[in-house]
């Protein structure tokens, strides 16, 4: 599903670098727009905070949907463009 | 938190964040100051609490109400509490930070409610009769189980301390071998009366001889170690320490009656089931040890030689206890080996010798399967069933030369004339040829000559 995805492609093929949090898979303009607001204006900034909860997915997920109300499927592309990113790049 | 109330500007700049988060304030910046988070924390918070106190009141009321009032509110929780009770919970907590305090929060009461909710009744209750019973069950099966466990490890424990009888068999003849060397009165008077009638040489006669007189004394002794009180069968064959003094009075000829039947009757003794007698006869058996090692020990020697001597004399077919017992662990690890022997009363076990595969004539009971030919093998037969056979190919031979031979002898014999006489016409033919040939040469030359 987030596999197949062309941003989720495209987020887990280089180094993330300086991009915008909206480069993320399954973070649109809502959401980053939201993400943002909060100061999670970088990816690399949604990626310590996944990294400071270790990769949980069940917390990654509560807390994407606290801070932008990110569905079900929201959440999942997101989690999982993270977790793949870190698998390569980590 | 209504019930203190907390200055922002005391608090650290994590804790205000983590407030906010909790408070579903948006958080400034990352990179802004302290005072831009107490500042919100003053707008959002501080006044939520005093506006809406009531109600927040209220609220929290409530949700301590469904907590479990032992339990801490997670939110008066430090970051180290908080993920203390988490680790209670089973849930390794990563670092609490002010982003991620607010989610640790949350689980932890999310933990608390559902345990709540699995325990309807109550905590305490739950811990009094649901789970502590399960656990005294537990107990108790492992109480049962322990006993028989315990009833089984008698029961193995029986033979072992049988084994272990035999082992302390072992040790007391090894430990008491000494004591053996002290005659035991009724066993010599045995032994003498056994060898008197057999008489079959004079060192038996001799010993026998030597022996009696003891009789006289050693009844004495043993009438001593009676009234001492020991068991009568033991004290029979016990040397006491009384009689062990007289035996020692009746000078170094007390040590040389030793029998291998003596250390039998001993070991019979030694073997009855009362223990207090076998440690009383161990404590005699230690004293009779140091005596004899004190007084009879050039005696022993004595005694070796003569018991050497003298061994087939005394040696009767009373099989020991020590030898039973051996008897009766080889018993059982010939029947583990033969199960299907029958025991018979000598004890001695005739088996089949297991048939040595083919060997010595013996029919082979067990053929093994062709196994497949390699490869090679197969090309060598095939090569084979190609292969005319010998005797045909001496045959063959044997014809061919025959017929050889007769060519030659007809030739010999010039029998084949007409073939000798195309063969001559053909050589005459050539020669007819050759001679045209010349006349056309010579013909050429003169030719040749007249254009010159």
């Amino acid at each position: 599903m987030s596999s197949t995805s062309q941003k989720h492609k495209e987020f887990v093929a280089e180094p993330m670098g300086e991009k915008p949090v909206m480069a993320l898979a399954g973070i649109g303009e809502v959401l980053g727009k939201r993400l943002e607001e909060k100061g999670f204006d970088k990816a690399y900034v949604v990626l310590g905070q996944f990294l400071v909860l270790k990769k949980d997915e069940e917390l990654f997920r509560d807390w994407l949907k606290d801070t932008c109300g990110a569905n079900v499927k929201q959440q999942g592309d997101c989690y999982g463009c993270l977790k793949e990113w870190c698998d390569a790049f980590l | 938190m209504p019930h203190f109330v907390e200055d922002p500007l005391y608090l650290s700049k994590s804790r205000l964040k983590s407030d906010l988060v909790a408070h579903d304030v948006a958080l400034p910046p990352a990179r802004s100051n302290k005072e831009v988070y107490v500042k919100l924390h003053k707008k959002h918070i501080d006044q939520k609490t005093d506006a809406d106190f009531s109600s927040d009141e209220e609220d929290r009321v409530q949700d301590v109400a469904e907590e479990d009032p032992e339990l801490p509110d997670p939110r008066n929780l430090t970051d180290d509490g908080l993920k203390a009770a988490l680790l209670k919970h089973g849930v390794k907590a990563g670092p609490i930070v002010a982003s991620t305090r607010a989610l640790y929060e949350r689980k932890l009461s999310q933990l608390l409610q559902s345990d709540g909710h699995d325990r309807p009744n109550g905590a305490e209750k739950a811990v009094l009769y649901s789970d502590s019973e399960g656990e005294e069950e537990d107990g108790q099966e492992d109480d049962a189980d322990s006993d028989s466990e315990a009833k089984e490890e008698t029961m193995e424990e029986q033979p072992q301390q049988a084994s272990s009888q035999v082992d302390l068999n072992f040790q007391n003849g090894d430990l008491h071998y000494p004591q053996c060397f002290l005659p035991s009165s009724r066993l010599v008077v045995c032994a003498s009366r056994n060898r008197e009638p057999d008489g079959n040489s004079g060192n038996a006669l001799k010993s026998s001889e030597r022996s009696q007189p003891r009789c006289s004394q050693i009844p004495v002794g043993i009438s001593k170690a009676s009234s001492v009180g020991q068991c009568s069968r033991l004290a029979s064959g016990v040397p006491s320490g009384s009689q062990s003094v007289k035996a020692n009075d009746c000078s170094s000829f007390s040590s040389q009656t030793f029998s291998i039947t003596q250390m039998v009757e001993e070991m019979e003794s030694r073997r009855s089931p009362s223990i207090t007698t076998n440690a009383e006869r161990d404590l005699n058996g230690g004293n009779v040890k140091e005596r004899c090692s004190w007084s009879d020990w050039p005696d022993i020697h004595v005694v070796d030689t003569y018991t050497l001597k003298n061994q087939s004399l005394y040696y009767t077919p009373k099989a020991s206890p020590h030898k039973l017992r051996k008897k009766e662990l080889v018993k059982d690890t010939l029947k583990d080996l033969f199960p299907d022997t029958q025991t018979t009363s000598t004890g001695i076990y005739a088996t089949r010798r297991r048939p040595i595969k083919g060997a010595a004539g013996r029919p082979v009971q067990y053929v093994y399967p062709d196994s497949p030919a390699s490869p090679s093998t197969l090309e060598r037969r095939e090569v084979e069933r190609r292969l005319v056979p010998i005797h045909i190919q001496i045959l063959v031979f044997i014809i061919l030369t025959c017929l050889l031979y007769l060519i030659y002898v007809c030739v010999e014999d010039n029998s084949l004339s007409p073939f000798v006489a195309l063969l001559q016409s053909l050589s005459q033919g050539s020669e007819d040829e050759h001679g045209l040939l010349l006349q056309d040469k010579t013909q050429d030359t003169p030719a040749l000559s007249a254009q010159q």
